[in-house]
Protein backbone atom coordinates (compact mmCIF):
# COMPACT_ATOMS: atom_id res chain seq x y z
CA UNK A 1 0.00 0.00 0.00
CA UNK A 2 2.75 2.40 0.87
CA UNK A 3 5.88 2.82 -1.14
CA UNK A 4 8.72 2.90 1.32
CA UNK A 5 11.42 2.25 -1.22
CA UNK A 6 14.23 4.73 -1.75
CA UNK A 7 15.56 4.68 1.76
CA UNK A 8 18.73 3.26 3.15
CA UNK A 9 17.36 1.18 5.99
CA UNK A 10 17.68 -2.54 5.48
CA UNK A 11 14.48 -4.50 5.50
CA UNK A 12 12.22 -1.53 4.95
CA UNK A 13 11.82 -1.67 1.23
CA UNK A 14 10.45 -5.17 1.22
CA UNK A 15 6.70 -5.26 0.89
CA UNK A 16 5.65 -8.04 3.21
CA UNK A 17 2.34 -9.82 2.95
CA UNK A 18 0.12 -9.26 5.96
CA UNK A 19 1.84 -6.01 6.84
CA UNK A 20 -0.71 -3.28 7.40
CA UNK A 21 0.68 0.25 7.17
CA UNK A 22 -1.09 2.83 9.29
CA UNK A 23 -1.01 6.28 7.66
CA UNK A 24 -0.31 9.48 9.53
CA UNK A 25 -3.41 10.61 11.39
CA UNK A 26 -5.19 7.29 11.09
CA UNK A 27 -5.61 4.04 13.00
CA UNK A 28 -6.14 0.39 12.13
CA UNK A 29 -7.21 -2.82 13.85
CA UNK A 30 -5.75 -6.20 12.87
CA UNK A 31 -5.49 -9.82 13.96
CA UNK A 32 -2.51 -12.22 14.04
CA UNK A 33 -0.81 -13.20 11.64
CA UNK A 34 -1.17 -9.67 10.32
CA UNK A 35 1.37 -7.12 11.51
CA UNK A 36 0.63 -3.45 12.10
CA UNK A 37 3.23 -0.85 11.27
CA UNK A 38 3.57 2.89 10.94
CA UNK A 39 6.50 4.83 9.51
CA UNK A 40 8.39 7.93 10.55
CA UNK A 41 6.93 8.98 13.88
CA UNK A 42 8.38 12.36 14.76
CA UNK A 43 6.33 14.49 17.10
CA UNK A 44 3.46 12.13 16.37
CA UNK A 45 2.76 9.28 18.74
CA UNK A 46 2.23 5.67 17.79
CA UNK A 47 -0.24 4.09 20.20
CA UNK A 48 -0.58 0.33 20.17
CA UNK A 49 -3.30 -1.50 22.04
CA UNK A 50 -3.16 -5.28 22.24
CA UNK A 51 -5.44 -8.05 23.43
CA UNK A 52 -3.14 -10.94 24.50
CA UNK A 53 -5.95 -13.50 24.53
CA UNK A 54 -7.33 -13.05 21.03
CA UNK A 55 -4.10 -11.76 19.45
CA UNK A 56 -5.96 -8.75 18.14
CA UNK A 57 -4.64 -5.23 18.34
CA UNK A 58 -4.81 -1.71 17.08
CA UNK A 59 -2.33 0.97 16.17
CA UNK A 60 -2.87 4.71 15.85
CA UNK A 61 -0.55 7.35 14.44
CA UNK A 62 -1.83 10.53 16.10
CA UNK A 63 -0.59 13.98 15.17
CA UNK A 64 -2.08 16.18 17.84
CA UNK A 65 -3.48 15.89 21.36
CA UNK A 66 -6.99 17.37 21.11
CA UNK A 67 -8.99 19.41 18.61
CA UNK A 68 -8.89 23.17 19.19
CA UNK A 69 -12.09 25.15 19.81
CA UNK A 70 -12.58 25.87 16.15
CA UNK A 71 -14.71 23.48 14.17
CA UNK A 72 -12.62 20.51 13.20
CA UNK A 73 -12.90 19.26 9.68
CA UNK A 74 -12.02 16.04 7.93
CA UNK A 75 -10.58 12.90 9.39
CA UNK A 76 -10.60 13.33 13.18
CA UNK A 77 -8.58 10.24 14.12
CA UNK A 78 -5.48 12.44 13.88
CA UNK A 79 -6.26 13.54 17.45
CA UNK A 80 -5.22 11.38 20.39
CA UNK A 81 -8.37 12.26 22.31
CA UNK A 82 -10.49 10.78 19.53
CA UNK A 83 -8.40 7.90 18.18
CA UNK A 84 -7.69 6.29 21.58
CA UNK A 85 -11.32 5.94 22.77
CA UNK A 86 -12.41 4.73 19.32
CA UNK A 87 -9.72 2.09 19.18
CA UNK A 88 -10.40 0.87 22.72
CA UNK A 89 -14.11 0.69 21.94
CA UNK A 90 -13.51 -1.41 18.83
CA UNK A 91 -11.17 -3.77 20.68
CA UNK A 92 -13.46 -4.19 23.68
CA UNK A 93 -15.92 -6.66 22.22
CA UNK A 94 -16.84 -9.61 24.44
CA UNK A 95 -15.49 -8.15 27.67
CA UNK A 96 -11.97 -7.79 26.33
CA UNK A 97 -11.50 -4.30 27.80
CA UNK A 98 -9.79 -5.50 31.02
CA UNK A 99 -7.21 -7.52 29.05
CA UNK A 100 -6.04 -4.67 26.85
CA UNK A 101 -2.50 -3.35 27.26
CA UNK A 102 -1.00 -0.30 25.55
CA UNK A 103 2.44 0.80 24.45
CA UNK A 104 3.52 4.26 23.36
CA UNK A 105 6.26 5.30 20.93
CA UNK A 106 7.32 8.58 19.37
CA UNK A 107 6.54 12.06 20.63
CA UNK A 108 10.03 13.35 20.03
CA UNK A 109 11.21 16.91 19.50
CA UNK A 110 12.62 16.86 15.98
CA UNK A 111 13.60 20.54 15.98
CA UNK A 112 15.00 21.42 19.35
CA UNK A 113 15.55 25.08 18.54
CA UNK A 114 11.85 25.86 18.33
CA UNK A 115 10.08 25.50 21.68
CA UNK A 116 6.59 25.61 20.20
CA UNK A 117 7.35 22.78 17.81
CA UNK A 118 9.35 20.90 20.40
CA UNK A 119 6.43 20.71 22.80
CA UNK A 120 3.98 19.06 20.37
CA UNK A 121 5.50 15.63 20.89
CA UNK A 122 5.39 15.93 24.65
CA UNK A 123 1.78 17.06 24.61
CA UNK A 124 0.82 14.19 22.32
CA UNK A 125 2.33 11.66 24.73
CA UNK A 126 0.63 13.31 27.72
CA UNK A 127 -2.76 13.18 26.03
CA UNK A 128 -2.33 9.55 24.97
CA UNK A 129 -1.45 8.57 28.57
CA UNK A 130 -4.37 10.58 29.89
CA UNK A 131 -6.88 8.97 27.53
CA UNK A 132 -5.61 5.46 28.25
CA UNK A 133 -5.78 6.12 32.00
CA UNK A 134 -9.39 7.29 31.68
CA UNK A 135 -10.25 4.02 29.94
CA UNK A 136 -8.17 2.00 32.45
CA UNK A 137 -5.88 0.54 29.81
CA UNK A 138 -2.41 0.17 31.36
CA UNK A 139 0.63 1.51 29.49
CA UNK A 140 3.10 -1.39 29.84
CA UNK A 141 5.99 0.04 27.82
CA UNK A 142 7.11 3.31 26.29
CA UNK A 143 9.81 4.54 23.96
CA UNK A 144 9.01 8.23 23.80
CA UNK A 145 10.78 11.57 23.75
CA UNK A 146 14.27 12.25 22.47
CA UNK A 147 14.88 13.96 19.17
CA UNK A 148 14.84 11.11 16.67
CA UNK A 149 12.29 9.60 14.31
CA UNK A 150 10.93 6.10 14.80
CA UNK A 151 9.21 3.46 12.69
CA UNK A 152 7.25 0.91 14.70
CA UNK A 153 5.73 -2.49 14.18
CA UNK A 154 3.29 -4.39 16.42
CA UNK A 155 3.58 -8.19 16.41
CA UNK A 156 0.11 -9.38 17.26
CA UNK A 157 1.09 -12.86 18.52
CA UNK A 158 3.51 -11.63 21.20
CA UNK A 159 2.49 -8.00 21.65
CA UNK A 160 6.10 -6.98 21.08
CA UNK A 161 6.62 -3.58 19.48
CA UNK A 162 9.71 -3.33 17.29
CA UNK A 163 11.05 0.23 17.17
CA UNK A 164 13.47 1.18 14.39
CA UNK A 165 15.37 4.42 14.17
CA UNK A 166 18.46 5.80 12.46
CA UNK A 167 19.73 6.92 15.85
CA UNK A 168 19.45 3.66 17.81
CA UNK A 169 18.85 0.89 15.29
CA UNK A 170 16.34 -1.75 16.29
CA UNK A 171 14.81 -2.00 19.74
CA UNK A 172 12.05 -4.17 21.06
CA UNK A 173 9.68 -3.07 23.78
CA UNK B 1 -9.63 29.51 4.08
CA UNK B 2 -9.38 25.81 3.38
CA UNK B 3 -6.54 25.10 0.96
CA UNK B 4 -8.79 22.77 -1.04
CA UNK B 5 -11.22 25.63 -1.70
CA UNK B 6 -8.68 27.52 -3.79
CA UNK B 7 -9.61 28.35 -7.36
CA UNK B 8 -7.32 27.55 -10.29
CA UNK B 9 -6.42 31.23 -10.57
CA UNK B 10 -5.47 31.37 -6.88
CA UNK B 11 -3.31 28.25 -7.19
CA UNK B 12 -1.54 29.86 -10.17
CA UNK B 13 -0.95 33.00 -8.13
CA UNK B 14 0.61 30.96 -5.32
CA UNK B 15 2.78 29.09 -7.80
CA UNK B 16 3.97 32.45 -9.13
CA UNK B 17 4.80 33.56 -5.60
CA UNK B 18 6.77 30.35 -5.12
CA UNK B 19 8.48 30.84 -8.45
CA UNK B 20 9.68 34.34 -7.63
CA UNK B 21 10.86 33.27 -4.19
CA UNK B 22 12.70 30.30 -5.66
CA UNK B 23 14.32 32.47 -8.33
CA UNK B 24 15.82 34.71 -5.68
CA UNK B 25 16.91 31.77 -3.56
CA UNK B 26 18.60 30.20 -6.60
CA UNK B 27 20.44 33.44 -7.33
CA UNK B 28 21.65 33.57 -3.74
CA UNK B 29 22.82 29.95 -3.91
CA UNK B 30 24.53 30.56 -7.22
CA UNK B 31 26.43 33.51 -5.73
CA UNK B 32 27.46 31.41 -2.72
CA UNK B 33 28.83 28.49 -4.70
CA UNK B 34 29.97 30.47 -7.75
CA UNK B 35 28.19 28.15 -10.13
CA UNK B 36 24.92 28.27 -12.05
CA UNK B 37 21.92 26.88 -10.20
CA UNK B 38 18.85 25.48 -11.90
CA UNK B 39 15.39 25.40 -10.43
CA UNK B 40 12.27 23.53 -11.40
CA UNK B 41 8.95 25.26 -11.90
CA UNK B 42 7.54 25.12 -8.37
CA UNK B 43 4.98 22.46 -7.67
CA UNK B 44 1.91 23.18 -5.65
CA UNK B 45 0.93 20.14 -3.65
CA UNK B 46 -2.46 20.09 -2.06
CA UNK B 47 -2.47 16.98 0.06
CA UNK B 48 -4.31 15.34 2.91
CA UNK B 49 -1.99 15.66 5.91
CA UNK B 50 -1.71 11.86 5.92
CA UNK B 51 0.03 11.96 2.52
CA UNK B 52 2.50 14.71 3.35
CA UNK B 53 5.25 12.32 4.56
CA UNK B 54 5.22 10.66 1.14
CA UNK B 55 6.44 13.62 -0.88
CA UNK B 56 10.15 13.89 -1.64
CA UNK B 57 11.10 10.24 -1.62
CA UNK B 58 9.07 8.52 1.07
CA UNK B 59 8.67 8.72 4.85
CA UNK B 60 11.87 6.93 5.87
CA UNK B 61 14.30 8.69 3.58
CA UNK B 62 17.23 10.07 5.59
CA UNK B 63 17.36 13.83 5.06
CA UNK B 64 18.74 16.97 6.58
CA UNK B 65 16.23 19.75 7.18
CA UNK B 66 16.39 23.36 8.22
CA UNK B 67 13.13 24.75 9.48
CA UNK B 68 12.13 28.33 10.15
CA UNK B 69 8.81 29.65 11.27
CA UNK B 70 7.23 32.54 9.36
CA UNK B 71 7.06 35.70 11.42
CA UNK B 72 5.31 38.94 10.57
CA UNK B 73 2.05 39.33 8.67
CA UNK B 74 1.59 35.64 7.95
CA UNK B 75 2.17 32.39 9.81
CA UNK B 76 3.39 28.99 8.73
CA UNK B 77 6.72 27.40 8.01
CA UNK B 78 9.47 27.25 5.49
CA UNK B 79 11.69 24.17 5.33
CA UNK B 80 14.84 23.42 3.36
CA UNK B 81 15.23 19.67 2.83
CA UNK B 82 18.03 17.78 1.21
CA UNK B 83 19.25 14.21 1.34
CA UNK B 84 22.53 13.39 3.05
CA UNK B 85 24.68 13.18 -0.09
CA UNK B 86 23.27 16.41 -1.50
CA UNK B 87 23.87 18.19 1.79
CA UNK B 88 27.48 17.03 1.85
CA UNK B 89 27.80 17.96 -1.83
CA UNK B 90 26.56 21.44 -1.05
CA UNK B 91 29.12 21.80 1.74
CA UNK B 92 31.86 20.68 -0.67
CA UNK B 93 30.76 23.28 -3.22
CA UNK B 94 30.85 26.00 -0.59
CA UNK B 95 34.37 25.01 0.39
CA UNK B 96 35.39 24.82 -3.28
CA UNK B 97 36.14 21.14 -2.99
CA UNK B 98 35.32 18.31 -5.34
CA UNK B 99 31.73 17.16 -4.61
CA UNK B 100 31.94 13.85 -2.80
CA UNK B 101 35.01 14.69 -0.72
CA UNK B 102 33.05 15.21 2.50
CA UNK B 103 32.10 11.89 4.01
CA UNK B 104 30.53 12.77 7.34
CA UNK B 105 28.22 15.49 8.52
CA UNK B 106 30.21 16.84 11.45
CA UNK B 107 29.46 19.92 13.50
CA UNK B 108 31.26 22.35 11.18
CA UNK B 109 29.63 21.01 8.06
CA UNK B 110 26.25 21.00 9.73
CA UNK B 111 26.75 24.65 10.67
CA UNK B 112 27.70 25.53 7.12
CA UNK B 113 24.69 23.69 5.70
CA UNK B 114 22.33 25.41 8.14
CA UNK B 115 23.86 28.76 7.33
CA UNK B 116 23.43 28.25 3.59
CA UNK B 117 19.86 27.05 4.00
CA UNK B 118 19.14 30.14 6.09
CA UNK B 119 20.40 32.39 3.32
CA UNK B 120 18.22 30.58 0.78
CA UNK B 121 15.21 30.84 3.08
CA UNK B 122 15.81 34.55 3.65
CA UNK B 123 16.20 35.24 -0.08
CA UNK B 124 13.02 33.31 -0.79
CA UNK B 125 11.00 35.12 1.86
CA UNK B 126 12.35 38.54 0.91
CA UNK B 127 11.08 38.02 -2.64
CA UNK B 128 7.68 36.80 -1.46
CA UNK B 129 7.43 39.74 0.95
CA UNK B 130 8.23 42.25 -1.74
CA UNK B 131 5.83 40.74 -4.25
CA UNK B 132 2.87 40.47 -1.89
CA UNK B 133 3.75 43.58 0.10
CA UNK B 134 4.06 41.67 3.35
CA UNK B 135 6.16 42.09 6.43
CA UNK B 136 7.78 38.66 6.50
CA UNK B 137 10.78 37.29 8.37
CA UNK B 138 12.11 33.83 9.18
CA UNK B 139 12.57 32.80 12.82
CA UNK B 140 15.83 31.40 14.15
CA UNK B 141 16.34 28.27 12.04
CA UNK B 142 16.63 24.83 13.58
CA UNK B 143 18.23 21.73 12.14
CA UNK B 144 17.19 18.08 12.09
CA UNK B 145 18.76 15.07 10.42
CA UNK B 146 16.39 12.14 10.31
CA UNK B 147 13.42 10.55 8.54
CA UNK B 148 11.71 12.75 5.97
CA UNK B 149 8.22 11.83 7.15
CA UNK B 150 8.91 12.70 10.76
CA UNK B 151 10.29 16.10 9.83
CA UNK B 152 7.41 17.14 7.61
CA UNK B 153 4.95 15.73 10.11
CA UNK B 154 6.13 18.11 12.81
CA UNK B 155 5.78 21.04 10.47
CA UNK B 156 2.27 20.12 9.33
CA UNK B 157 1.01 19.14 12.78
CA UNK B 158 -0.07 22.67 13.56
CA UNK B 159 -1.86 23.08 10.26
CA UNK B 160 -3.63 19.84 11.08
CA UNK B 161 -5.20 21.39 14.14
CA UNK B 162 -7.74 23.12 11.93
CA UNK B 163 -7.87 21.28 8.62
CA UNK B 164 -6.72 17.92 7.33
CA UNK B 165 -5.22 19.20 4.08
CA UNK B 166 -1.88 20.92 3.66
CA UNK B 167 -0.64 23.20 0.92
CA UNK B 168 3.03 22.86 -0.02
CA UNK B 169 4.85 25.05 -2.47
CA UNK B 170 7.79 22.89 -3.44
CA UNK B 171 10.86 23.93 -5.42
CA UNK B 172 13.79 21.70 -6.33
CA UNK B 173 17.30 23.01 -6.86
CA UNK B 174 20.08 21.63 -9.01
CA UNK B 175 23.66 22.90 -9.03
CA UNK B 176 25.21 22.33 -12.47
CA UNK B 177 24.57 18.71 -13.41
CA UNK B 178 25.16 17.37 -9.94
CA UNK B 179 22.24 15.37 -8.75
CA UNK B 180 21.90 17.71 -5.81
CA UNK B 181 18.40 16.92 -4.69
CA UNK B 182 17.42 19.77 -2.45
CA UNK B 183 14.04 21.35 -2.01
CA UNK B 184 12.44 24.29 -0.34
CA UNK B 185 8.95 23.87 1.08
CA UNK B 186 6.82 26.93 1.73
CA UNK B 187 3.86 26.11 3.96
CA UNK B 188 1.68 29.12 4.78
CA UNK B 189 -1.01 28.22 7.31
CA UNK B 190 -4.66 28.29 6.11
CA UNK B 191 -5.42 31.76 7.53
CA UNK B 192 -2.36 33.20 5.84
CA UNK B 193 -3.45 32.02 2.40
CA UNK B 194 -6.23 34.55 2.49
CA UNK B 195 -3.81 37.33 3.46
CA UNK B 196 -1.34 36.52 0.68
CA UNK B 197 -4.06 36.27 -1.96
CA UNK B 198 -5.73 39.43 -0.67
CA UNK B 199 -2.50 41.39 -1.00
CA UNK B 200 -2.07 40.06 -4.51
CA UNK B 201 -5.61 41.18 -5.29
CA UNK B 202 -6.85 37.68 -6.12
CA UNK B 203 -9.68 36.92 -3.72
Amino acid sequence: MIDSANNGMAGFDIVRPGLIMVATGEYAIARHPEVLSTAALGSCVGITIWDPFRHVGGMAHVMMPTPSDTAVKGNVSRFASIAVPEMVERLSTGGARHRLVAKLCGGSAMFKGDSKLASIGERNVEEARHQLALLRVPVVAEDTGGSHARTIELRLDTGIVVVRSYAYGIREI
Amino acid sequence: MRPDELSALQVDALREVGSIGAGHAATALSQLVGKPVDIDVPRIELLPVSDVPHVFGGPERLVGAVHARLLGDIGGSVVFISDREALLGLVDLLRSKEPGSSKALDHDREGLAVHTATILISAYLAAVARMADLNLLPSQPSFAFDMMGAILEVVTAEVGLKVDVALLVLTRFKVEDETTDAALFFLPDPDSLEIILGRLGIV
